[in-house]
């Protein structure tokens, strides 16, 4: 419990604030402004262009995207004593993650947001010829960047964390809290996807 | 035509996440399938466009300063003030008045919490050492937790009734530090976590839930809110939360 130095720094007395939660939530803001800082350097700034990247895709605005990583960050810190492992990485972009769910679901009023995947295999597909080929490596950035944001939210958060961020699938699989084998599925599912979602405009514009 | 092969396959093998002798085995098997070297080839292009077109978001440049200004505060600066604290311990006070009047709070766990649980379990595993004080003696995990939380936590060894303890950990739900219990049933890693509640919930119940294949069960208890997540079978938590006093 607090001692009576405590007690005289904070012109409070034990009757006052009684519940040892309280307590200890008083010595954190006060005495740990520092330790707050560099925290904040050690776990979030090395790391913040990818928890932006991930947060932007997943929001489709800046606004919206700082939002996220501000609640991210301010979890990080608390969640630090918690963190015992090497990928602070993979770690915060859980975080980030988690945040934005959160911030959905507030969004929309809890409604659940439905996860209507099948998770089947599929046999590979021929794929087209070699012109649909050499039309997939010259597509443009910007009908790429359409294809991402028309991808559903579980694929599309895949696709960021491989593809843009280079996470093996083990790490994917940590930061959205599924098997490896859903991670796999999403991103042959995502790419499938995305080949499919050129190629219908790339015929469409006329391109050989 | 047939093919062992899967699309899942291809995307494994292009992001080198096929052991060797797997990757090997596909290797020689486009030799002999086309399909498959066409969808890998489609693939390959994809992520060359992907690569080329450079989609990753960078942040504004001030971000970073915005988000440390933030950091460096209270998450509520308005009482960060003399006054402001004591502004807050009087209406503590009347908070904690009005609590042991009478219920005040519908009892509802926060949306989303069935989430975290499912990711702080998740998260536990991956890293590979889900204890921090790994043993199965109660008398042994109990004490550890005092001093890193405001709360002792009921820790009882469980192993004559199929759910040995191995160990606890400090972890993180709702906003604030909890106590994490890890049981084994079977080959199953359980974690439950539990943490006083905020306000006298009374205990309506088991409610169980599943998300993203892991079966998840909750309760209150004794003032006390229980959440015990695994992919073991929702049959087996509920005997765990049944043992653990839920009624």
């Amino acid at each position: 419990m607090a001692t009576h130095a405590q007690e005289a720094a904070f012109g409070v007395t034990i009757a006052e604030a009684d519940s040892p939660a309280m307590l200890s939530k008083i010595r954190d803001r006060f005495f740990r402004q520092d330790d707050r800082r560099s925290r904040f350097e050690r776990t979030v700034l090395p790391h913040l262009d990818a928890a932006w990247d991930l947060a932007r895709w997943l929001t489709g605005n800046d606004a919206d995207a700082e939002d996220v990583v501000q609640t991210a960050s301010l979890r990080a810190l608390q969640f630090f004593d918690g963190f015992h492992g090497v990928n602070a990485r993979a770690w915060l972009l859980a975080i980030v993650r988690n945040a934005f769910y959160t911030w959905l679901q507030q969004r929309h009023r809890g409604h659940e947001i439905a996860d209507p995947f099948d998770e089947t295999v599929h046999a590979p597909e021929s794929g087209g010829g070699d012109p649909e080929v050499e039309l997939l490596r010259r597509a443009d950035g910007r009908l790429l960047r359409k294809g991402f944001e028309a991808l559903p939210l579980p694929l599309r958060e895949v696709m960021v964390l491989r593809e843009l961020e280079g996470l093996s699938y083990k790490e994917i699989a940590a930061v959205a809290a599924v098997p490896i084998g859903t991670v796999m599925s999403r991103l042959s599912r995502a790419r499938r996807q995305l080949q499919d979602f050129l190629i219908a405009h790339g015929v469409k514009e006329g391109r050989p | 035509m047939s093919c062992p092969y899967t699309e899942q396959d291809v995307t494994a093998y292009l992001d080198g996440e096929l052991d060797l002798t797997s990757a090997l085995a596909f290797e020689r098997h486009l030799e002999e399938h086309a399909d498959c070297a066409r969808a890998l080839a489609a693939q390959r292009a994809l992520r060359e466009a992907i690569a080329s077109a450079d989609l990753r978001f960078r942040p504004a440049p001030d971000l970073a300063r915005r988000l440390r200004r933030a950091a460096a505060e209270p998450a509520t600066p308005r009482w960060a003030s003399w006054q402001g604290l004591q502004t807050v311990a009087a209406l503590l006070l009347v908070a904690v008045a009005s609590w042991s009047l009478g219920r005040v709070w519908p009892p509802r766990p926060a949306p989303g919490l069935a989430d975290e649980v499912v990711a702080s379990h998740v998260r536990s595993l991956l890293a590979g050492h889900p204890a921090d004080v790994a043993s199965t003696d109660q008398h042994t995990v109990k004490p550890w937790f005092t001093g890193k939380l405001d709360y002792s936590p009921t820790v009882i060894d469980l192993t004559d009734r199929g759910f040995p303890l191995t160990g606890g950990r400090l972890d993180y739900l709702d906003h604030h530090a909890v106590a994490a219990l890890i049981y084994r049933a079977d080959k199953h890693v359980i974690n439950v976590f539990t943490w006083p509640t905020a306000y006298g919930m009374d205990g309506a119940g088991l409610s169980a839930t599943s998300r993203q294949g892991f079966h998840v069960v909750h309760w209150t208890q004794g003032g006390m809110t229980w959440w015990a997540v695994s992919d073991a079978s929702e049959e087996r938590l509920r005997q765990l939360a049944q043992l653990l006093g839920s009624s």
